[in-house]
């Protein structure tokens, strides 16, 4: 490696992680868009709190946990030395880029990492419980499994010696197997069985895969850590998975429900992307095709589990990112080509022995994700509590804020439920002529109220 | 600085000077979602100028005026040399970059800062005066400055040496004191004690939010491009700052209100990465992070200030901007390294110079830019009228939004008018009335569909 600065290099490395960062934001609204009305700002920041406190985070100790030193050579975790960046001053080079924004790279990646979770728990996690989660997770589960994959001596990578380029297990299989975790713990919505999500914004979701998509470029060929090479393969592997899978996922949806989706169309994008994540710099961009292809079949049969299974995966965090980032990370054990990646997959004369050292990183991963993070569940349930009260009715904040100022419209229904308390004659069509005068004259002065509201309201916007 | 060309800084410039053009949307989704339904067009429309006004400006004189030579070498102002860009051609360098993407790199600045203003008198100016105002501004206020700053010739940068590399004074500063004076000019609006910031729409403003951090990071490195590993330090730094600063914020908010909301953590982002904007490459990860968290945990004081002055800063400007920007210089000025400047802060031993050279700067920048804006705000006032009279928009008012939302109140509320005087000449029974009232209720197009 060359070990001099490359202003290229760094000039991409620092656009990707740009990109990748504003990946959460994206998160956040194609998340946010598809829960209802109320639970939208609960979405909104449960993603952005990742981004205060993973950041805080990740420069007090997490980098070093993850890419400092290896402790004993066992390819297990980090040395603390390089706590608060100690150490790492302007002219650190990891390759040919300056380690502080590799560093900021790969905090992007945990940023996103935690804040995809939060789909799985989609409106009944108490904040406290989720902020908790969000830093125990961080450090127990995520941190480790990234210096396993992404650091040099981390033991999937030097020992197992499987491939995984841009963190289809540290990321997508790890948030899938957490998410199955938490929303395991922190149990069903009330009315799981018979309710499908309806998004209260669709648009909102298109603008979050927007963002996902844009900032994918940089999560997937920002991982060659340089400009030449694997990077534009892997940055036209991502769109040619994106698109294979919006191909594959409709054909199931118009074969099951007579039709296709908006939801389903956008959901489908980002199964691509999940897939192609660990085998955009080992696949030709057939293979990439393929495996987009083969991910949005997959995952439009995945996100039906949680029916069949009964857990409450409220936003198919399990069926889009476990399921696309298994097939990914084994898509890899089939197409790798020696061009890419110097390994060989199965059809391309490797026989099995990349494929099932994918198939151990896949296991070991998901049951150690789905382990640890099912005890820190489990641990903030019993003790600042994780799951809101039953119906979750009483949102977190929404006396404070609101997503839409449709206040007026609300009072008048408070109004109007009031009024229906103290006078019961006048419900109904039949109960308001039998009232006769004195309905009337409540009524009257109820009207006369409601439009002097009104009047108000309107000269306030 | 390297005189020959460099690939890749110069593909950075490119990919920062987008980003930071995409931040002018993105301030306008901000405060867009803020304001009232009936004033959202008008804020995205206030924003939307300044892009056009400012690019031809820029193009026109104020790029020559900015960064051409210096006239009589005081380092006031710049000449008329380059004029509608004469003498700036395809190899034309500024350091290791094309001249060409080093004007529009700061073009966008100047946009964005004239933006910036718009919060402050947000839903009672003219549209006509905005853009007078707009014009104005950008030529007799904004550009001087940049001269100042960020022209190698510029008084602050060469003959007092104070640190700002990506405009804590001349974008930050300004336009917060610009805020202050143009909301004294302008007027509060009649319900201004009561009213706090209720957004009409605050998944827009997290739009916007997101479209501004992610700018935020080619705003902040792009002046950097010199020194090899400053721009990547100051990339990281705003990250940082911008997390402490949500986390500064929401203490503040938390400990004064017993609840953080997202408007809250918002604009605590906001203002960690105004923090950071005069020296983010000069400072160490660790005081970028500390001085983040002190600016959200400041500011979140800040904007409740304008209750107390009485002067109607509607979306915070001055609060956030103007104080954010203060305080980072003053920070510089204590915690600079000195690694990309040479100029150490009192804390790793330059002594108190530095930070008196960033007093001086903040001091004469915030003045001029304050007085300056209320003389242009006042005489714009008085010739084409910069308050908008009261109702006065609500004839050419566009539909915002065409959704179940709009429709279904505005059926309550023709219903709770009534159709007025039935044919028999007696007023609609106020029973019926209120009983189409309940079903258009029930009709709740989120009921509906559950």
């Amino acid at each position: 490696m060359p070990s001099h600065l490359d202003t290229g290099n760094t000039a991409w490395l620092m656009a990707s992680t740009a990109m990748v960062l504003l990946m959460t934001p994206g998160l956040a609204f194609f998340y946010g868009g598809m829960v209802k009305t109320k639970h939208v700002l609960v979405m909104l920041k449960m993603s952005f709190v990742c981004l205060a406190l993973v950041t805080v985070l990740w420069l007090a100790i997490g980098y070093s946990l993850a890419f400092g030193k290896d402790v004993n050579g066992w390819g297990l975790i980090g040395t603390p030395a390089h706590w608060m960046m100690h150490d790492i001053g302007m002219n650190s080079l990891t390759g040919s880029i300056p380690t502080v924004i590799f560093s900021a790279f790969q905090m992007a990646f945990a940023i996103i990492t935690v804040a995809l979770i939060s789909g799985s728990i989609a409106g009944r996690a108490t904040m406290r419980g989720w902020l908790w989660f969000v830093v125990a997770w961080t450090l127990f589960v995520y941190v480790p499994m990234a210096h396993w994959v992404f650091a040099p001596d981390g033991w999937i990578t030097a020992h197992l010696g499987a491939r995984d380029f841009a963190g289809g297990m540290p990321v997508e299989i790890n948030s899938g197997a957490a998410g199955l975790a938490v929303a395991i713990v922190v149990r069903k919505r009330k009315d799981f069985e018979r309710e499908t999500i309806r998004p209260h914004n669709l648009p909102l979701v298109v603008i979050g895969l927007a963002l996902l998509w844009f900032g994918w470029f940089g999560f997937n060929a920002g991982s060659a850590l340089e400009t030449g090479g694997t990077a534009p393969m892997a940055f036209l592997n991502t769109q040619l998975a994106a698109c294979g899978a919006m191909v594959g996922w409709p054909l199931i949806e118009k074969w099951r429900l007579g039709h296709v989706e908006m939801l389903g169309v956008a959901s489908a994008a980002v199964a691509g992307m999940v897939a192609i994540t660990p085998a955009c710099g080992e696949v030709s961009p057939i293979g990439a095709l393929v495996i987009g292809f083969v991910a949005g079949v997959v995952c439009a049969f995945a996100i039906n589990l949680k029916l069949k299974l009964r857990y409450d995966d409220t936003l198919d965090v399990v069926g889009v990112h476990g399921w696309g980032g298994v097939v990914g990370v084994l898509g890899i054990g089939l197409f790798a080509t020696f061009q890419m990646s110097g390994k060989k997959g199965l059809f391309y004369g490797g026989g099995l022995d990349l494929l099932w050292r994918q198939a151990v990183g896949v296991v070991v991963c998901a049951a150690f994700s789905f382990g640890v993070t099912w005890l820190i569940a489990k641990a903030i349930e019993k003790t600042v509590g994780f799951r809101a009260a039953e119906e979750y009715e009483d949102v977190p904040g929404a006396e404070e804020e609101q997503a839409y100022d449709d206040e007026t419209i609300a009072e008048i229904r408070e109004r109007l439920a009031q009024a229906r308390v103290a006078v019961p004659v006048a419900v109904g069509g039949a109960g308001t002529t039998d009232s006769a005068s004195g309905g009337v004259g409540v009524d009257a002065e109820l009207l006369a109220e409601l439009r002097r509201l009104l009047e108000r309201r309107e000269q306030e916007k | 600085m390297p005189q020959i060309f460099d690939s890749g800084n110069s593909a950075w410039l490119i990919m920062a000077a987008a980003m930071v053009l995409l931040m002018a949307p993105g301030l306008a989704f901000f405060y867009g979602g803020m304001v009232k339904t009936s004033q959202v067009i008008a804020m995205l429309k206030m924003c939307f100028g300044c892009v056009v006004l400012v690019s031809i400006l820029w193009f026109a004189v104020g790029y020559s005026l900015a960064f051409g030579k210096d006239a009589g070498g005081l380092g006031v102002i710049g000449s008329f040399d380059h004029v509608f860009m004469t003498g700036v051609g395809l190899t034309s360098r500024t350091g290791s970059v094309p001249t060409v993407t080093f004007s529009v790199f700061h073009m966008s600045f100047a946009i964005v800062t004239v933006a910036l203003i718009s919060g402050s008198v947000a839903g009672r100016a003219k549209m006509k005066g905005w853009l007078v105002f707009a014009s104005v501004w950008t030529l007799l206020v904004y550009v001087p400055m940049a001269h100042w700053v960020f022209s190698p010739d510029g008084w602050v940068a060469k003959q007092l040496g104070a640190v700002d590399f990506s405009g804590g004074t001349v974008v930050e500063l300004a336009s917060g004191a610009a805020g202050l004076a143009l909301a004294a000019v302008a007027g509060r609006r009649e319900d201004f004690e009561r009213q706090t910031i209720r957004p009409h729409n605050l998944p827009l403003v997290v739009v916007g939010l997101a479209l501004l951090w992610f700018g935020w990071f080619g705003f902040n490195t792009g002046s950097s491009l010199g020194v090899p590993g400053a721009a990547p330090m100051a990339f990281v730094n705003t990250q940082f700052a911008a997390g402490a600063a949500m986390a500064g914020w929401a203490v503040t908010s938390w400990w004064r209100t017993r609840q953080v909301g997202l408007l809250d953590i918002s604009m605590g982002a906001v203002t960690g990465m105004v923090a950071m904007t005069p020296a983010a490459g000069d400072l160490t990860p660790l005081w970028a992070s500390v001085i983040g968290f002190l600016a959200g945990l400041t500011c979140a004081f800040a904007i409740s200030w304008k209750y107390r002055f009485g002067v109607d800063d509607t979306l915070d400007v001055v609060g956030i901007h103007g104080w954010g920007g203060l305080f980072g210089m003053v920070m510089a000025g204590l915690a600079a390294t000195g690694v990309m400047t040479g100029k150490k802060g009192l804390f790793y031993g330059g002594g108190w110079s530095l930070l008196g050279k960033q007093l001086v700067a903040v001091l004469v920048i915030g003045l001029f830019a304050f007085a300056m804006t209320a003389l242009i705000g006042k005489v714009v006032d008085l010739t084409v009228g910069l308050r908008q009279s009261p109702h006065a928009a609500e004839e050419e008012h566009e539909q915002v939004y065409q959704n179940d939302w709009d429709v279904q109140f505005k059926e309550i509320a023709d219903a709770l008018r009534g159709s007025g005087i039935r044919e028999d000449g007696k007023e609609e029974d106020p029973s019926v009335l209120l009983e189409q009232v309940r079903r258009l209720l029930e009709a709740d197009p989120e009921q509906l569909r559950e």
